[in-house]
């Protein structure tokens, strides 16, 4: 690391966040005096009990009133979501029909592939230049009386674009209301307000994680409207009402609690200084590296996620630069996969191949300051042009790409092996 | 990081897109030697150039005295490359000496690779062996009189067997024998091949057959047979009156007589989407589509027109 920042510039809070030192403190008493199991009968585990019932009550408030039934703890979103698909497979044995997005998080994608090849049928819904899905794909895509469940993101963890899950879910509960609708509302959580009872009242299921919104890893939830037909996913116990067995994670899921209180408390004001920052973020990038392209523009984005590419450099590279300077981001190329391929997501919406490798994630958080991006605005176009002076496309001395590396910028994805 | 590099490997990495004094970033202006390998679309390339000092009658004994490379890739792919140029420059070979730098020399001058990135180090063996080539094209010397064969063809003649990275059927098999692959993932590692959609791994003629032609075939294979897809539920929609074909010439007839000049006359209009069964989907579009009063109208108008012209049961669906 380089001795002039010795500090670390955290911009990867679509991974994961810091634990708030509020959600801390909720949790220490669970780890030391309380750790008693909630499940015992004598009164000393009395505090665990209420801890998970009061936590219950916080998300239950958190998710717009839901009922305290229709609240799980779970270790995970990813828990969740194989929950979720692996249970209402089950429970619905009639219905082999899926429809998802092509951009889904891994935990939706994967399974559902998973599904496809143990004979389910199962849609991709494509998305746009922007990364946006077309209302009119599922509406073709919907199959009355034989689709069991449709999937669609809240928003997309590496573009950070906004799906339209409220009016996706009508319009699949208007075809057949037997039709389960589940958002993986990872990336939402404490960003976005879940009124289930409100503007998200067609979702019947819906998951997050703890370790987004400032709790630590380790905890989710799987929100479950009454009436969702449901086969429990861990079987074992008679904990969460017999739908998920397993001793509550009591320290965890206080945790949850409380960083789901914190989310609400500041939000109005968290989520304008982090807009304003990563706006600072994109005129500032934006103004310094030429041949650059914001992923998901003009879509409905989240006011703390910055992907952008440069043309005719490797994402890995840069996050390899990045990291001297003690900066913390992502990319969605191919060398920072486990695969030799670029992320799904930047291919189903086909940006082009000279920008598919050169993607790099910024995601903001409550905790990240104004110099901390006039840092990044000052280091990262110097190693763009760096990577740009080793690339065989791109000509240093005119400061752009070579002329015929400029004639592929606009090729389509497919149109090169 | 993701990928464990050696100390090695991470200063000839900050080394080079420092432009460290003693680099070799760069491309050398009309080379004795050029070669090229990999493509920006599959995530990783190099251009590699070299100048000799020529002798003055034989080119076989041709010293290279300078190398340069420009390369697109990641952090392992530019300290191959920069590996590369000083393994050729302090070796002080002949073209032909040269080609015997392979890509273990390559790994071995980087203190090691990670198995995922051993393509990085034959990117630069392979960028080596085409510049050395178009050497011997430039200066006349012939390297098939020493047994030297150019692969030039072979990844554009065959069968491709790897269709995500165009890699052909003689290219593999040239390379398993090579470098010695004896596994799938080994071969991902090295030349990429079936690294991306995986669907060339187990089928006929893909890169297990290819290992079992090369190394004889190992005696158990455990094939997963997929479940066959159940059949689909019969139906227990209620029948249509009418056959689709005609209900959707119904509708859309419908839709042009009575409805579009209702919403036209407001300056909207009206995009049939989708028609299912009973459900007709629509979307209202121009002056209508961001009217607060959309949903009345499609309820009250497109619905109601279509229940009365139709039949009873069509909902209308907005979209």
């Amino acid at each position: 690391m380089n001795p002039e920042s010795p500090s670390t510039i955290y911009l990867d809070n679509n991974a994961t966040t810091a634990v708030a030192p509020e959600v801390l403190e909720a949790m220490l008493p669970f780890l030391t005096t309380e750790y008693f199991n909630p499940s015992s009968v004598y009164e000393r585990a009395k505090p665990a009990a209420q801890a998970v019932r009061r936590a219950r009550e916080t998300v239950a408030a958190f998710l717009g009133g839901a009922a305290l039934e229709e609240v799980l703890f779970t270790s995970c979103a990813t828990e969740s979501v194989n929950a979720t698909l692996h249970g209402a497979v089950r429970a619905n044995p009639g219905r082999r029909h899926l429809v998802t997005t092509a951009v889904e998080h891994p935990a939706v994608y994967e399974v559902a592939k998973d599904l496809a090849r143990g004979g389910f049928d199962v849609e991709f819904l494509p998305v746009d230049r922007a990364g946006r899905c077309d209302p009119r794909t599922l509406a073709r895509a919907l199959r009355p009386g034989e689709t069991l469940l449709v999937a669609v993101m809240h928003a997309n963890n590496e573009t950070g674009v906004v799906f339209p899950v409220a009016d996706l879910a009508r319009l699949t509960k208007e075809t057949d209301p037997s039709i389960l609708f589940f958002t993986d509302a990872t990336q939402t959580a404490g960003k976005v307000p879940l009124d289930m009872n409100g503007a998200l009242r067609e979702v019947d299921l819906l998951a997050f994680s703890g370790h987004k919104l400032y709790a630590p890893k380790g905890v989710g939830v799987l929100f479950a409207r009454r009436g969702a037909r449901l086969r429990p996913f861990l079987v074992g116990g008679h904990q969460e009402s017999g739908r998920r067995a397993g001793t509550e994670n009591v320290p965890y899921i206080a945790g949850l609690a409380r960083a789901c209180r914190l989310a609400q408390e500041d939000h109005d004001a968290v989520e304008a200084r982090i807009r304003r920052l990563r706006d600072r973020l994109e005129t500032g990038l934006r103004a310094a590296i030429p041949f650059v392209e914001v992923n998901g523009e003009g879509a409905e984005r989240l006011p703390n996620t910055l992907n952008l590419s440069a043309h005719f450099i490797e994402g890995e590279g840069m996050l390899y630069e990045l990291n001297d300077h003690g900066i913390c981001a992502s990319s969605g190329s191919a060398c920072t996969s486990g695969s030799l391929e670029p992320s799904h997501v930047l291919r189903a919406m086909r940006v082009p191949f000279t920008a598919m490798h050169g993607s790099i994630r910024f995601s903001l958080g409550r905790y990240n300051t104004e110099a901390e991006i006039e840092r990044v605005i000052e280091v990262f176009p110097g190693i763009v042009a760096s990577l740009r002076r080793l690339s065989p496309y791109w000509d240093p001395a005119q400061n752009r790409p070579r002329p015929e590396a400029e004639a592929m910028m606009h090729a389509p994805p497919d149109a090169v092996g | 990081m993701g990928w464990d590099y050696s100390e090695k490997t991470k200063q000839l990495f900050m080394d080079a897109v420092h432009g460290k004094p003693g680099t070799h970033m760069g491309e050398i202006e009309d080379p004795d030697g050029f070669g090229e390998h990999g493509s920006i679309a599959c995530g990783d390339a190099l251009r590699f150039t070299f100048r000799v000092r020529r002798h003055p009658t034989d080119p076989l004994q041709d010293v290279i005295t300078e190398a340069r490379y420009l390369t697109f890739g990641c952090t392992s792919a530019i300290a191959a490359s920069e590996a590369l140029c000083r393994l050729i420059e302090e070796g002080g070979f002949t073209p032909v000496q040269a080609l015997g730098v392979t890509n273990a020399d390559i790994v071995k001058y980087l203190d090691g690779l990670p198995e995922q990135k051993i393509h990085c180090s034959v990117m630069g063996a392979e960028a080596l062996e085409a510049a050395v080539f178009n050497w011997a094209t430039k200066r006349g010397a012939d390297l098939g009189a020493l047994g030297l064969g150019a692969h030039a063809d072979e990844k554009e003649d065959g069968r491709i067997v790897c269709n995500c990275f165009t890699l052909s059927e003689p290219y593999i098999k040239r390379k398993i024998r090579e470098l010695g692959l004896k596994t799938i993932p080994e071969i991902t590692g090295a030349i990429k091949a079936g690294g991306a959609c995986m669907s060339c791994h187990h089928v006929p003629g893909g890169l297990q057959d290819l290992l079992d032609e090369a190394w004889g075939r190992r005696p158990t294979r455990l094939r997963a047979e997929p479940d066959a897809p159940a059949p689909r539920e019969g139906g227990t929609e209620t029948p249509v009156p009418v056959s689709p074909f005609l209900f959707s010439k119904k509708v859309e007839r419908t839709i042009d007589e009575y409805i579009r000049p209702l919403l036209q006359r407001d300056g909207g209009d009206l995009e049939l989407v989708d028609i299912k069964d009973m459900l007709v989907y629509c979307r209202l579009t121009g002056a209508c589509a961001g009217c607060g009063g959309a949903g009345f109208t499609m309820k009250l108008t497109v619905e109601q027109v279509l229940k009365d012209t139709i039949d009873p049961r069509i909902r209308v669906i907005s979209v």
